[in-house]
């Protein structure tokens, strides 16, 4: 065969976010062992991936929005509300298959509020930034409205319980299975179809996917249902978890989301990442909380340490961008 | 003035990116009160050259003296501050500010208590534009996003002589300006020289060349091949001294007659608010047909319309089988019409310069490579390696960002990415703007075999040259109208210009332009 495209040579690349990650991991892995042996067990392992799954779940949504140039900051309330309208929903409806129907209240939720999100970025083009704060906002009222501050006749259906608190043979828990499942529904939406392709040409230059006939807008009002659709699951797995949902159950969740695809490489302007990144930034956090738990450091120190990471990384990744761009 | 030929001096500068050698040892000197043309192809080193002389990159190695004394150039205050100005070809202009802010950005006018004063800002800024030739219509209150590229370059110039410049750099400066306002601009440059300055100017058009130079210097491959006065030697010997290569003919040979086929493009009456007023025109298969005149005449707004980029045009179109103009991009590149237009800024409006080769040259088309919604990656391969290959696209691999080609090559990926999608009607705009001489043949070569299979192709551009040796017909506008309409032999460069200034052809006053032409074919 011809070599159609002429060879220039390409100078050696620093290691990528995934590489880097991957490093920290297993250093940070190391230390924690040294400090504390308990670290090493499979056990406490899993139960970490466990709670890292939910924040998996979340960063999939944020992801899928930071590519495009966006950001979601509605996905505390969108998760809660998804959790509180679907276990109320299970609560009046009773257990069995009528309470299932709680699932697909979550889903709607969740979907609804991404519309909602999406027609203000993609049709009214209101800043992202400002709108889906405002909705998270006006969802906080909604759900306040609903049920008080104490979340009325809550209770996870059994399949939310299953997947949500539930074992595989005490081998994985489940909910890591669904973060699998969703990645893998991920890696395929990013890589291998014209919609993941309309995300990153969005995300790098709107006008220009627009001129080669791109409905840029539908792709922003995807961009945001699919963000609204992962709160609804993580809300609906959490509230399975903890077996009742509760209000401000997602507000530990909207940082480490955006700061575990950032982590991970995904370009904050967007147009920029690779998923494998997004994961490993979500490993990343929770083992680091995971470590600073275990280790009973205070929470200031806590909270310094994890600045520092995100200072750490995220200034290795421009530097190593400016590096290139040189 | 004393002319001293060596004012400005660099001695063995060399600069490298990585592993590509950008500078080779390059020794070279300019006198004060002289204009010397930089010429080579793209790559060939000239930006990087002006980048060291602007600050804006230092050189691995080597000095660079000015008026005898060695300059420290680390960072573009330092250059400033001995007045070396440069214009490069991105626009460096900020756009929400208004046109006098742009141009009194580095040293606005203060009031005693050190706010800026707007009034006189205003005042110095149209004396630039006055002084300059290029003021009339720019209104200096203007926001710069607000104005059309060329109008925008205009301002970018007025910028840098704003700052007086001991040493004024011209980066294909002049590359988007209509031929009217280049004119203004030489002559200013000529009386830049009067006054002692020296002029390094970088164009890849070579009439504009032959009408202000002094003394040209060849790049080539990052080295320095040869300086010599201008004029001593012909535009092949410096086309060749440029690639290395003797080119037998810059454009390819016009078909005896264009097909006689029904027009896939017809337009009558096409009018738009104050800039078309009535457009008749025709395209056939086959065909390529120039659209020239002043900037500003509607050009624009024409092929605008016709990729459905515009609203408001009203006029009676049939396109391909479709009556009526297309309501939007996705409409106009429809199976109805098949329209593909490749638009003025590469940078912004026709490629994802982050994203990868691939993935620029195969977006368009991802509707035919995919099914449901799911990219049929062996076709998208297959699509790729095609189309770089039939572009002879110059890249590192085809997983590298589109961002870090060349001009010329990042313009071939435009072009590839509308190929794709097979397009029956061609709309370009100003397409080889800033891209140098190989490039720019392989381009002429292109669309003319985009014709000959077929393809109607409508074909804006700003240089004069372009129009007469590649298009079968010229429509020359003026005010939004079509003021001469030029087919064969009548296509030459007295009728292109007396028309439009909208002069009858044989009142024309243009003869007196040099015949350059010749040489070149």
């Amino acid at each position: 065969m011809i070599p159609l495209v002429r060879a220039l040579p390409r100078p050696v690349a620093a290691p990528g976010p995934a590489g880097v990650i991957a490093l920290a991991l297993v250093v940070l892995l190391l230390a924690g062992g040294l400090a504390d042996p308990r670290f090493f067990s499979p056990a406490y392992l899993l139960q970490q991936l466990h709670t890292g799954a939910f924040l998996g779940v979340i960063a999939i949504g944020a992801m899928v929005v930071i590519l495009t140039g966006h950001i979601d900051l509605s996905v505390p309330w969108t998760l809660s509300a998804a959790a509180t309208f679907s276990t109320a929903f299970v609560g009046a409806a009773g257990e069995g298959a009528q309470g299932e129907l709680g699932l697909l209240v979550g889903l709607a939720v969740g979907a609804g509020i991404g519309l909602v999100n999406g027609i203000g970025v993609a049709y009214l083009r209101l800043p992202s930034m400002i709108w889906t704060l405002a909705v998270n906002m006006v969802v906080l009222g909604v759900c306040v409205l609903h049920a008080g501050l104490y979340a009325s006749g809550s209770r996870p259906s059994a399949v939310m319980a299953t997947l949500g608190g539930g074992w595989i043979g005490s081998l994985v828990p489940n909910a890591v299975v669904v973060w699998m499942v969703l990645s893998a529904a991920a890696v395929f939406l990013l890589r291998r179809t014209v919609a993941g392709r309309c995300l990153y040409a969005v995300g790098t230059r709107e006008s220009a996917a627009w001129l080669s006939g791109i409905d840029t807008r539908r792709v922003l009002l995807g961009a945001f249902v699919i963000s609204g659709l992962c709160s609804a699951v993580a809300g609906m797995l959490l509230a399975g978890y903890a077996n009742q949902a509760y209000q401000r159950m997602g507000d530990p969740y909207l940082l480490p989301g955006i700061a575990a695809v950032v982590l991970g490489g995904t370009s904050i302007l967007g147009g920029r990442g690779s998923y494998g990144g997004c994961v490993a930034g979500v490993l990343l956090i929770t083992l680091i909380t995971s470590m600073l738990s275990l280790l009973q450091v205070p929470e200031a120190f806590k909270q310094i340490a994890y600045g520092g990471v995100i200072i750490l990384m995220v200034g290795y990744y421009s530097r190593r961008a400016a590096a290139e761009r040189a | 003035m004393p002319n001293d030929p060596a004012f400005l001096a660099l001695a063995g500068v060399a600069k490298r990116y990585g592993g590509a050698v950008a500078l080779r040892d390059v020794s070279f000197s300019a006198g004060r009160g002289s204009i010397h043309a930089i010429l080579g192809e793209n790559g060939a080193g000239k930006s990087t050259l002006m980048k060291i002389l602007a600050g804006a990159v230092a050189a691995d190695c080597g000095s660079v003296t000015l008026d005898g004394r060695p300059l420290r150039l680390d960072g573009p205050a330092a250059a400033l501050r001995e007045g070396i100005v440069c214009i490069f070809q991105e626009l460096s202009i900020i756009p929400d500010l208004t046109v006098a802010e742009n141009i009194c950005l580095a040293d606005p006018p203060r009031r005693r208590i050190g706010t800026i004063d707007r009034g006189a800002q205003r005042r110095r800024a149209r004396a630039v534009l006055d002084a300059l030739g290029c003021g009339s219509g720019l209104d200096v209150r203007a926001r710069c996003a607000d104005l059309p590229l060329a109008k925008r370059q205009i301002v970018e110039i007025a910028k840098a002589l704003a700052r007086r410049p001991r040493v004024l750099i011209l980066d294909e400066a002049t590359s988007a300006l209509s031929a009217e306002d280049a004119e203004r601009v030489m002559r200013h440059l000529r009386r830049l020289r009067e006054e002692g300055v020296c002029v390094l100017f970088i164009s890849h058009r070579m009439h504009e060349v032959d009408a202000l130079a002094d003394t040209c210097s060849v790049f080539r491959n990052g080295e320095h091949v040869a300086t010599f006065p201008a004029g001593s030697r012909t535009h092949d010997e410096i086309v060749r001294l440029m690639i290395g290569r003797s080119i037998a003919h810059v454009y390819p040979p016009k078909p005896e007659r264009p097909p006689p086929a029904e027009p896939y493009l017809r337009v009558r009456g096409l009018a738009r608010d104050g800039v078309l007023k009535g457009i008749d025109l025709d395209v056939r298969p086959g065909e390529i047909v120039g659209l020239g005149g002043l900037d500003g005449q509607g050009q624009r707004e024409l092929l605008l319309a016709l990729a459905g980029v515009l609203r408001g045009t009203t006029g009676d179109v049939r396109i391909g089988t479709a009556a009526g103009l297309p309501s939007g991009p996705r409409a106009a590149g429809g199976p109805g019409r098949r329209i593909a237009l490749i638009p003025e800024d590469r940078k912004t409006e026709g490629l994802f310069l982050g994203l990868s080769v691939a993935a620029n040259l195969s977006f368009a088309a991802l509707d035919r490579l995919s099914r449901c919604g799911i990219v049929d990656t062996d076709a998208e391969r297959a699509l790729v390696a095609g189309l770089a290959g039939r572009l002879a696209v110059k890249a590192p691999d085809r997983d590298a960002p589109v961002a870090t080609l060349s001009g010329g090559n990042q313009q071939k990926v435009v072009l590839g990415k509308w190929l794709a999608t097979e397009p029956k009607l061609l709309l370009l705009m100003d397409p080889t703007r800033g891209i140098d001489v190989g490039t720019k043949q392989e381009i002429y070569r292109l669309m003319r075999d985009l014709a000959a299979a077929g393809v109607a192709i409508l074909f804006h551009s700003t240089d004069y040259d372009e129009l007469i040796g590649l298009c079968d017909r010229v429509l020359v506008l003026y005010d939004g109208r079509v003021a001469a309409r030029l087919s064969g032999a009548e296509i030459t460069e007295e009728a292109i210009v007396a028309s439009a200034l909208n002069l009858r052809p044989a009142a024309s006053a243009a003869g007196s332009r040099r015949p350059h032409r010749e040489a070149l074919a």
